[in-house]
């Protein structure tokens, strides 16, 4: 509490300095509502950007607010089902009528919050994957994730041109993001004139993958296209290894966030490639250094790449209302123009269907280490 | 033939897991009538006893898996007088859900206990592997189906040749009669839950090294539980042993060869048509004896 | 006549409370007469019959995707969509109830788990018919004579309306021939089979029904939240359905009224608890399951009893009787 008042005082005193006379406005906070998982099996993920979201907001009012004016998040668990995401999503706009709110990062919960968004008339950030999610024509939201179908589209040029493969295997997670993204692999292999040799698919709660690592291997794989969540993205690496598997795997971001790394030793990731959102390097200096640093300090893990993205959303957002102020309308119309943005993991640039992030990067653990290293960054229109 | 044997192995061990969880299910609904929709949370915790003793508190082995398992005794005990006590006279329904009702709050409380980080446990045979002809088996695999096997030796010979295990199969049988009888029906009741409880907590030591701690990771368990107790057959411990190795087997080879996609299908399938052509399952109880 | 009134009484507080509550509240009110809309079909099978049934979501799924499939891909009107899918879940039900109602107690109680549990491994792998685990989006709105029912309000009137028919519908089987049937067979089946009542038929008719009130939720659902996915409809939603009867109180359309109202507004009260909400959640539905045996419902009629024993309320007024 004592916290609390000294950073009203200061963000008091801030505006004063700022806006001249306007302290009497800087009392007053704006309330920004953020849905996310904050129990069930979500949560794993959920935690990641509960905590930069809080840290962002905290960055943002350090740095005396909006125009003086306090940021205050209103934070609603959304749960594992769609059901409980729309009505915390509801409930914030009721309760606290926020000009801003941010949505999960799954991509179900984004498709059944979206007419919620579009009757509350508010923009929103998010950071499911899907594709679909983009397809309504709900102008009130944006992406600040790779979409599903790039991430895809990124693992297969990439596999194509570095690896120089030509028999891959996909393994995909059973919910709606393992089963895009191995559809837009699928697809663009096609479309490529490759042909997939086999196609395996796990639910999300298995934990044993051998007959789906065994049978892509007996089906001749030279490249194992993994799309996973984080914990079952750190068992398969496993058990792929111990099975004895020599082909490279290329995996999705999940089996690189800190909570599946730190169950994988080095041999585990030995011959794998991650195309990740963002690499979060602190190795890289400047801003991203300071953000994983600080990260570390707080929350005592390494920083991700899907809390990054909700850091730089937030950090996007307070540019915005310092633009163009708190009226919905304006501030969905600033996002919406919004070329170039210069975050810490991406240059944002919102197109037509509100999808904000055109690059991902290519990552892999340096030889008999678990640090991971840059190996190239993919963009694609 | 590698590729196979592989299979089988894998299978065999995921197969001990459920099997093991089935077991603690089938002792607490052959004593009490109980079905344990919790049974799942059961083993989650048992895992999380071993988070809290080996890597929280940082015990040496043989001491954190004592320390764990002393954990789930107390736990059983405790589940046995705040849930089963008070729903003991409920009709099965509002038992089931009563159970399920605790379940929710077990997987919450661990939730906010030990986060939703996922743990590993690290095994005493930790990176160990034997080769069989071309197949790469951890033993830590061999180990678990050897201990099940082991284990369930130890509870044959608890139920049926020791005056314990005796009066614990009498209290099953007909509890009032058995309280004529002169035998200590609440303690042996509790017994029954802290057993229930021993036998999930080692379920959940053992598969902690092979699949990571995740305090989600019961319901799943419960449901390929439920599969395996009904196809060996719903009250019997050979039906439990049988239902769960089915049920591992069938999820492995299932995903080799027929779909990875519906897999999970053929043990389902399988527990509705035993259902449907032999509720009783490959061992099980007249099942006019309880409903 | 007794629980009519206590019928009307419900729906009208309803219908009140539209009128003063907030947009979300609104939303969970639409949400708890769907689940109600549900809970009074399980009623049939479980309340009159005495079936325990873990698969009800599975029955409220395909209702809601037969519904969704006929929409977004052969653009039929919603109206007229929900007539084969509410048809074709009651075929589904007759055609499963058929073998699988031989089995009893838990037994019956796994099976329609197992039931539950492929109807989600299906809908989330064939993914040209329902999308996969994407699920199904951009479900059209009802509209009537004209204008749409959009919005939580006016849904909320549209939804009470269903509720209040079937509701009704609901009381008037209760009170027939066939209710009593299904009530004669959950209390004692041979005997219910010595009176000449056909036990199979009547189990099946029961389980039907449950399944046609499921479908018309399911229906509700999509039209409400214009998206249907897998896990909109899994096994935890059909323990959650079978929980809202127990307690609110088995054997009564109030009391599957009552409980899918708590239940549903249970575990969004218990937020401002914060972190550890629905670990309390677990804990207070045990307590209601300890200290009210017989359902909220079932309190109401105790405490009502010393002052007139002998109403027999045509709820059902059953206590805790195990088929």
């Amino acid at each position: 509490m004592v916290v609390r008042t000294r950073r009203t005082m200061l963000a008091a005193a801030a505006a004063v300095l700022l806006a001249g006379g306007a302290a009497r406005a800087a009392e007053e906070p704006i309330t920004v509502g953020a849905t996310v998982p904050t129990t069930g099996p979500l949560s794993l993920t959920g935690k990641l950007y509960f905590n930069t979201l809080t840290m962002a907001a905290e960055d943002i009012n350090k740095a005396g607010g909006i125009k003086g004016r306090p940021v205050r998040l209103a934070i609603e668990d959304a749960g594992a089902s769609n059901s409980t995401a729309v009505s915390a999503f509801v409930k914030l706009v009721q309760e606290t009528k926020p000009p801003f709110a941010f949505l999960t990062s799954y991509s179900t919960q984004n498709l059944a919050v979206a007419p919620e968004v579009a009757k509350a008339a508010i923009p929103v950030m998010y950071a499911g994957g899907a594709d679909a999610v983009a397809e309504n024509g709900n102008s009130w939201m944006f992406r600040i994730r790779p979409t599903d179908s790039l991430a895809a589209r990124a693992m297969v040029r990439f596999m194509t041109t570095q690896l120089k493969a030509t028999k891959p295997g996909i393994l995909y997670i059973q919910n709606d993001f393992g089963q895009g993204g191995a559809g837009v692999a699928a697809r663009r292999l096609e479309e490529a004139g490759i042909k997939v040799v086999a196609s395996e698919a796990y639910g999300q709660n298995d934990k044993d993958f051998s007959a789906q690592l065994l049978r892509l291997r007996s089906a001749g794989a030279d490249v194992v296209l993994v799309f996973c969540y984080p914990a079952d993205g750190a068992l398969l690496l496993r058990q792929a290894k111990a099975l004895g598997l020599k082909m490279p795997v290329v995996a999705s971001s999940a089996a690189f966030v800190p909570a599946a790394m730190q169950l994988l030793s080095p041999a585990d990731l030995d011959n794998v490639w991650g195309v990740v959102d963002a690499f979060v390097d602190p190795g890289a200096g400047g801003r991203m250094k300071d953000f994983a640093d600080r990260y570390k300090a707080k929350f005592g893990t390494d920083a991700d790449a899907y809390g990054l993205a909700y850091y730089d959303g937030a950090m996007l957002m307070a540019e915005g209302m310092r633009q163009v102020g708190t009226e919905p309308k304006a501030l969905r119309d600033w996002l919406a123009g919004v070329k170039g943005w210069e975050g810490i993991g991406h240059a944002y640039t919102f197109d037509g269907k509100g999808n904000g992030v055109g690059d991902v990067a290519v990552v892999k653990a340096k030889p008999g280490t678990k640090a991971l290293e840059a190996v190239t960054s993919v963009k694609l229109d | 033939m590698a590729d196979l044997i592989q299979l089988l192995t894998n299978g065999l061990a995921l197969g001990s897991v459920y099997a093991l969880a089935a077991i603690g299910f089938v002792i607490v609904y052959s004593a009490t009538g109980v079905v344990n929709f919790a049974a799942g949370q059961f083993v989650m915790l048992g895992t999380f006893a071993g988070v809290a003793t080996l890597v929280n508190a940082g015990w040496p082995l043989p001491v954190g898996y004592a320390g764990a398992l002393a954990l789930m005794a107390l736990f059983g005990l405790l589940f046995y007088a705040v849930v089963y006590l008070p729903l003991s006279k409920s009709p099965v329904v509002t038992i089931i859900i009563g159970t399920v009702a605790i379940g929710i709050t077990l997987q919450n409380a661990a939730l906010l206990t030990f986060g939703s980080w996922p743990f590993r446990l690290v095994s005493p045979v930790e990176g160990m592997m034997l080769e069989v002809a071309g197949a790469v088996i951890p033993l830590h695999a061999v180990a678990v189906v050897v201990a099940t096997a082991l284990l369930i030796g130890l509870l044959w010979l608890l139920l049926n040749r020791t005056a314990l295990g005796i009066a614990m199969r009498a209290v099953a049988q007909d509890a009032r009669t058995a309280r004529l009888m002169g035998l200590r029906v609440n303690a042996l009741l509790a017994f029954t839950w802290v057993l229930a409880a021993l036998l999930a907590g080692i379920a959940g030591l053992m598969l902690g090294p092979m699949w990571f701690a995740d305090v989600n990771m019961g319901d799943p368990i419960a449901l390929k539980a439920f599969a395996a107790t009904i196809i060996g057959g719903f009250g019997s411990l050979p039906g439990a042993i049988a239902g769960g190795l089915f049920v591992g087997l069938a999820e492995v080879l299932g995903a080799s060869y027929v779909s990875s996609a519906y897999k999970d299908l053929i043990a389902f399938g399988a527990m509705i048509l035993f259902l449907l052509v032999r509720p009783q399952g490959v061992f099980g109880e007249r099942i006019q004896d309880r409903g | 006549m007794r629980s009519v009134l206590v019928l009307a009484a419900l729906l009208l507080a309803g219908l009140a409370l539209s009128f003063v509550v907030s947009e979300y509240t609104l939303r969970l009110l639409n949400m708890a007469v769907i689940a109600a809309v549900a809970v009074v079909g399980l009623n049939f099978a479980f309340g009159y019959a005495g079936l325990i049934s873990l698969g009800h979501s599975a029955f409220v799924g395909l209702g809601a995707y037969g519904l969704a499939i006929l929409t977004t891909k052969a653009g039929w009107s919603p109206w007229l969509a929900a007539i084969p899918a509410v048809a074709g879940t009651g075929l589904a039900a007759a055609a499963l109830g058929y073998p699988l109602l031989r089995l009893k107690g838990h037994y019956l109680a796994l099976a329609t788990l197992g039931l539950n549990v492929s109807f989600g491994i299906v809908a989330a792998n064939w993914i040209e018919l329902t999308g996969g685990t994407n699920g199904i989006a951009q479900i059209p709105g009802l509209t009537l004579a004209g204008h749409r029912i959009e919005g939580e309000r006016t849904f909320l009137w549209f939804g009470l309306a269903v509720l209040a028919v079937l509701g009704l519908a609901a009381l008037a089987i209760h009170a027939s021939r066939l209710g009593r049937a299904m009530m004669a067979v959950r209390d004692d089946e041979t005997a219910a089979a010595m009176t000449g009542i056909d036990v199979t038929g009547v189990s099946v008719a029961a389980f039907v029904l449950s399944a046609l009130y499921a479908a018309v939720a399911g229906c509700l659902f999509a039209v409400h939240v214009h998206f249907v996915s897998p896990d909109d409809f899994n096994v935890a939603h059909a323990i959650t359905f079978l929980s809202m009867l127990i307690v609110g109180g088995e054997g009564s359309v109030a009391g599957a009224i009552v409980g899918a109202a708590l239940l549903t507004f249970l575990p969004e009260w218990l937020r401002v608890l914060g972190e550890g909400y629905l670990a309390f959640f677990g804990l207070m539905m045990l307590a209601i399951l300890v200290f009210l045996p017989t359902g909220i419902v079932g309190l109401a009629r105790r405490w009502r009893r010393p002052v007139r024993p002998a109403a027999s309320a045509p709820g059902g007024a059953r206590p805790g009787v195990q088929p």
